[in-house]
C-alpha cells in the first residue's frame, strides 16, 4: 500500500474548508482541515452474522463507505445490522433481490463457507466488486469459478485474508524476501483455543436454527478448523514460499467435544511446497497456551508472528575456521565429562517495528484497501489468486485429513484453475 | 484476552448473600425462584471484572445469555481500549491530531454523547484529561506534583472543546496535536447498557450487570422482591454500609478517590481530575448516583465528584429520575450527603427487604 495513494484518498477534500474549522485559541492550525467529502462506495452485505457485523463496523470507519443493503435469511440479524449502520438500511431476505438493486457498488460476502462461491460469483456477475470472507470457497471447482468470474467481469475480488495488510506481517515478509532470515525451510503455525467453538443458540431445541448458527460444525457448510482458523496462516505461508503446496497429509478427530458436531475438534496438517519447504499447521480446542501464532524458520533466523505483533530472532553466527597456535599442541587438550543440553533459544528478539502513524488494525487496513481500490481503480493485493491458493490448500488439506492419505495437488488442480 | 479468565457458570441457591462483590451488592431474596434459577458468570475486561447475575430457566439458556453478553463486553473492550494499539479508539487518538478520522456510527455517537455531557456539566466531565493524568503521574503509578510548565503543556492538550466532530461524515479531529480520548469515564456504563439490551433480547427478565462494582444495572427484581438490594460501602472499609437502596430497572454508579491517590506534603491527591483547574479534586471521597441507565450514571458520577455537594445537586436536579449520594471529608471523619436518595441511610439492617416501596422523587 502506498502512503501517497492513501493520502490522496484521505485528503482529496483537504483545504476546501481551510480555516473554517479552526478553534479559537489554538496556537496553530491543524494540517488537515476538512472531513472527507469525496465519492462514496455503497456496500451491500450478504450474511449479517457476527463476522458480518464486525466487517460492517470496520467498513463504516473507512471514509466514503456506507451500507445500502443488508441481506440475511435469519430475521433477527436485521435489527443489529441496522443498529450498526445507524440508518434504516434496506433489508433483503434473498441475495438475488439485493443484487437487483441499483444503488449498490460492492458486495461483502460473509455467509457460511459452502455458500461463498454462489454468492460471490452472482455478485461479480451483477457487476459488483466483492469482498469475500475467507476461505474463498468450499470446493476446488468453486475456487476456479470465482477466478473465472473475476476474469470475465473485470471486477475486483478481495479475499478476507486481512493479515496481508497488517503492517508487521508486511514488514516481516519484506525482510524474509530480502533474505534477512536466510533460506526459509519451514513454517510452524497453530491456532489453539480452549473452548468448544460453539455459538449459543437462543432455543437449543431448534435443530434447524442450531445448524444455521453453528454452521462451522457441520460438514454440509464448513471445512472446519483448517478453513476457519488455518486460512490466514496458509495464506502467509503461500506468500513466503511463493505459490501453493504440491502435497498435503493430515489428521484430526472429534476427540473431546463429542457434542454432535461433524467437523473435527483438532486437526494437524503438513503441507509440502515444490521448493522443498514445509508448513505444519495445528489447531486444537482444548488448550490455549500457544494461541494463534506462526513461526517462520530460516537458516539465518526466525520470525514469530501473532495477531498483534511480530518478533525476529537471529541464529548464532556460524564460526569460521581459525588458526591454532603450536601452544595448544604443546600443552595438550584436557579431557573430562561434558554435556551441553540443546535448549530452546530464550534470549531477546527484535520486534518487527510498528510504524507510529499506522492507520488501523489489520481488519481496518484490509477494508480501507478494498474501498480505496474501488475509488482509485487499483486491484486488491489479496486478490483472487491469493484467495485461490489459500482455499485450494484448505480444501485439499481437509481431504487429506478425511481420507488419511497424502493428497497431491496436481491431481485436483486442473488447467482451468487459478493456478 | 480475558476469554480464558472466564469463570464457569455456577448455579446459586436463590437465597442468601453473595459476599465480596462490588460495592456491596447483596441479594435480598427471601422467596426461592420456582421457574428460574440464579446463575452467575464473571470475566475480566476493560481493566476490571464484569459479573452478570441472571435468572434463567436452564443452564443452557443462562450460558447463551452469558456468551452473548461477554462477547459484547469484549468487543467493546477491543474497540474502546486506549491500551490496545489495535483498538478503534487508539486509531483515532493516533491520527485525529493531524487529520479528520472517520469512525463508525457507534463510536461517533458515543463521542457525541461524551461531548454533550462535557458541555452540560460545564467541562467537569471530560474524556480528554489523559495528559493531565499523565502530568500528575497517575499513568506511571507514581504520584508527581507537576511543574507549572508541565501543567501548562498538559492543559494545552486537554479540553473537550478542542475535539471537533463532523456528523455528516462521522469524522473526529483534534484541534491540538497530542490530544487523546479516554472514554474510561463512560465506557463501562455504555457496555453495561449494551449488555442489558442483549439480555432483554435473549428473553432474560431479571438480572444484575456489575461492571467492577463501579457501575451496576438492575434489570427487574429477584423473585419475591421489589428490587435488587445494593449497599454503598464506607470509603476505605467495604465491610461497613453507609447507605443502601433497592434498584429495579435502573443503574447506579460510584466514583471514589480512595483507591488511586498519592500523598505529598500532607495533602492527598486523588486520580479524579477537575478539568477546569487541571488539578485533582480534594476533599471528596466518594459519589454514587442512580439514573435510568449505565451511560448516564457513569457520566454523572464524576461531575458530581468534581462539583461537590451544592453545585452537584443543582446539576443532578437538571436530570429526571436521578438520585445522588456524596461522601466528603476524610476517611476517618467522613460526612454522607444524600440528595433525593430513595433508599435508607446507615447500615439499614433488613429494612429494605420488607415491604417498603421505593419512592422516587423527581425534580
Amino acid at each position: 500500500m502506498s502512503e501517497i495513494d492513501r493520502r490522496k484518498f484521505m485528503g482529496n477534500a483537504a483545504g476546501a474548508l481551510a480555516g473554517a474549522l479552526l478553534v479559537a485559541g489554538c496556537k496553530e492550525a491543524p494540517k488537515s482541515v476538512a472531513p472527507y467529502s469525496g465519492p462514496q462506495v455503497r456496500l451491500g452485505i450478504i450474511g449479517v452474522g457476527s463476522r458480518g457485523q464486525e466487517l460492517m463496523r470496520t467498513f463504516l470507519r473507512v471514509p466514503g463507505a456506507r451500507f445500502a443493503g443488508l441481506c440475511d435469511v435469519y430475521e433477527p440479524r436485521f435489527a443489529p445490522g441496522r443498529g450498526i449502520t445507524g440508518e434504516e438500511t434496506p433489508i433483503y431476505r434473498d441475495y438475488r433481490e439485493m443484487l437487483a438493486a441499483k444503488d449498490i457498488d460492492a458486495v461483502i460476502v460473509a455467509t457460511p463457507l459452502s455458500m461463498h462461491a454462489e454468492h460471490i460469483i452472482a455478485a461479480l456477475e451483477s457487476g459488483r466488486h466483492v469482498y469475500g470472507e475467507k476461505s474463498m470457497a468450499f470446493t476446488v471447482e468453486g475456487c476456479d469459478g470465482i477466478v473465472e468470474a473475476v476474469k470475465r467481469t473485470g471486477k475486483h475480488y478481495q479475499v478476507g485474508l486481512q493479515y496481508t495488510y497488517a503492517t508487521w506481517y508486511r514488514d516481516a515478509l519484506r525482510r524474509i524476501r530480502e533474505g534477512k532470515l536466510g533460506q526459509i525451510t519451514q513454517i510452524n503455525a497453530c491456532w489453539h483455543r480452549n473452548n468448544n467453538w460453539r455459538r449459543a443458540v437462543a432455543d437449543p431445541n431448534d435443530k434447524k436454527l442450531e445448524r444455521l448458527i453453528n454452521w462451522r460444525m457441520y460438514k454440509e457448510y464448513s471445512l472446519g478448523l483448517l478453513a476457519e482458523l488455518g486460512s490466514h496462516h496458509i495464506g502467509f505461508a503461500n506468500q513466503v514460499f511463493g505459490g501453493y503446496p504440491e502435497s498435503v497429509v493430515g489428521s484430526g478427530g472429534i476427540d473431546y467435544w463429542k457434542d454432535g458436531r461433524e467437523t473435527y475438534d483438532n486437526v494437524q496438517v503438513t503441507f509440502r511446497y515444490p521448493g522443498g519447504q514445509t508448513l505444519l499447521f495445528s489447531s486444537m480446542t482444548t488448550n490455549a497456551l500457544e494461541g494463534a501464532q506462526l513461526r517462520v524458520y530460516g537458516t539465518e533466523g526466525s520470525a514469530v508472528m501473532t495477531e498483534g505483533d511480530g518478533m525476529l530472532y537471529y541464529e548464532a553466527k556460524k564460526l569460521k575456521a581459525s588458526a591454532v597456535t603450536q601452544l595448544l599442541i604443546d600443552h595438550g587438550i584436557i579431557t573430562g565429562a561434558s554435556f551441553m543440553p540443546e535448549m530452546p533459544y530464550r534470549g531477546k528478539g527484535e520486534a518487527v517495528p510498528l510504524p507510529e502513524d499506522v492507520t488501523g488494525n489489520a481488519n481496518y487496513l484490509a477494508c480501507e484497501s478494498f474501498v480505496r481500490g474501488i475509488l482509485t481503480n487499483q486491484r486488491p493485493e489479496a486478490d483472487e489468486k491469493a484467495g485461490w491458493a489459500e482455499a485450494v490448500s484448505v480444501v485439499l488439506g481437509n481431504k487429506a485429513i478425511e481420507e488419511g492419505k497424502r493428497i497431491w495437488f496436481r491431481e485436483y488442480v486442473g488447467k482451468k484453475s487459478g493456478a | 484476552m480475558a476469554r480464558g479468565l472466564m469463570q464457569r457458570s455456577r448455579e446459586f441457591a436463590a437465597i442468601g448473600r453473595i459476599a465480596g462483590i462490588g460495592i456491596g451488592l447483596v441479594l435480598a431474596i427471601t422467596v426461592p425462584a420456582r421457574a428460574t434459577k440464579l446463575y452467575v458468570q464473571s470475566r475480566e475486561a476493560m481493566g476490571t471484572k464484569f459479573t452478570i447475575y441472571l435468572y434463567a430457566a436452564s443452564e443452557g439458556q443462562a450460558d447463551a445469555a452469558f456468551e452473548a453478553s461477554f462477547d459484547e463486553i469484549e468487543r467493546l473492550d477491543r474497540t474502546l481500549s486506549n491500551y490496545n494499539p489495535e483498538s478503534e479508539l487508539s486509531r483515532i487518538n493516533r491520527l485525529a491530531g493531524r487529520e479528520w478520522v472517520t469512525t463508525d456510527p457507534e463510536i461517533f455517537s458515543l463521542l457525541q454523547t461524551c461531548l454533550a455531557y462535557s458541555k452540560r456539566s460545564g467541562g467537569t466531565f471530560d474524556i480528554t484529561v489523559g495528559p493531565l493524568m499523565r502530568a500528575w503521574g497517575f499513568f506511571r503509578g507514581q504520584g508527581h506534583y507537576p511543574t507549572a510548565r508541565e501543567l501548562e503543556q498538559a492543559r494545552e492538550k486537554t479540553g473537550w472543546e478542542k475535539v471537533q466532530l463532523d456528523a455528516a461524515t462521522r469524522a473526529v479531529h483534534f484541534a491540538v496535536p497530542g490530544m487523546e480520548l479516554d472514554p474510561g469515564g463512560i465506557g463501562k456504563g455504555y457496555a453495561v447498557d449494551r449488555v442489558v439490551v442483549l439480555l432483554r433480547a435473549a428473553g432474560v427478565k431479571v438480572a444484575m450487570v456489575d461492571a467492577g462494582s463501579s457501575t451496576l444495572y438492575a434489570m427487574g427484581a429477584p423473585p419475591g422482591e421489589k428490587g435488587w438490594l445494593v449497599r454503598v460501602p464506607k470509603p476505605g472499609d467495604r465491610s461497613k454500609t453507609i447507605a443502601a437502596v433497592l434498584l429495579k430497572d435502573e443503574s447506579l454508579s460510584t466514583s471514589g478517590s480512595y483507591e488511586k491517590f498519592f500523598q505529598l506534603n500532607g495533602r492527598t491527591y486523588c486520580h479524579i481530575m477537575d478539568p477546569r483547574t487541571g488539578a485533582p479534586v480534594e476533599g471528596m471521597l466518594q459519589t454514587s448516583v442512580i439514573a435510568a441507565d449505565g451511560t448516564t450514571t457513569e457520566a454523572l458520577s464524576k461531575p458530581m465528584f468534581v462539583m461537590g455537594t451544592d453545585e452537584g445537586a443543582k446539576y443532578l436536579a437538571s436530570f429526571p429520575h436521578v438520585a445522588g449520594l456524596w461522601v466528603t471529608g476524610k476517611v476517618d471523619s467522613a460526612q454522607v450527603v444524600p440528595w433525593n436518595w430513595p433508599g435508607c441511610m446507615g447500615d439499614c439492617g433488613s429494612s429494605l427487604t420488607g415491604d417498603r416501596e421505593r419512592k422516587t422523587k423527581t425534580q
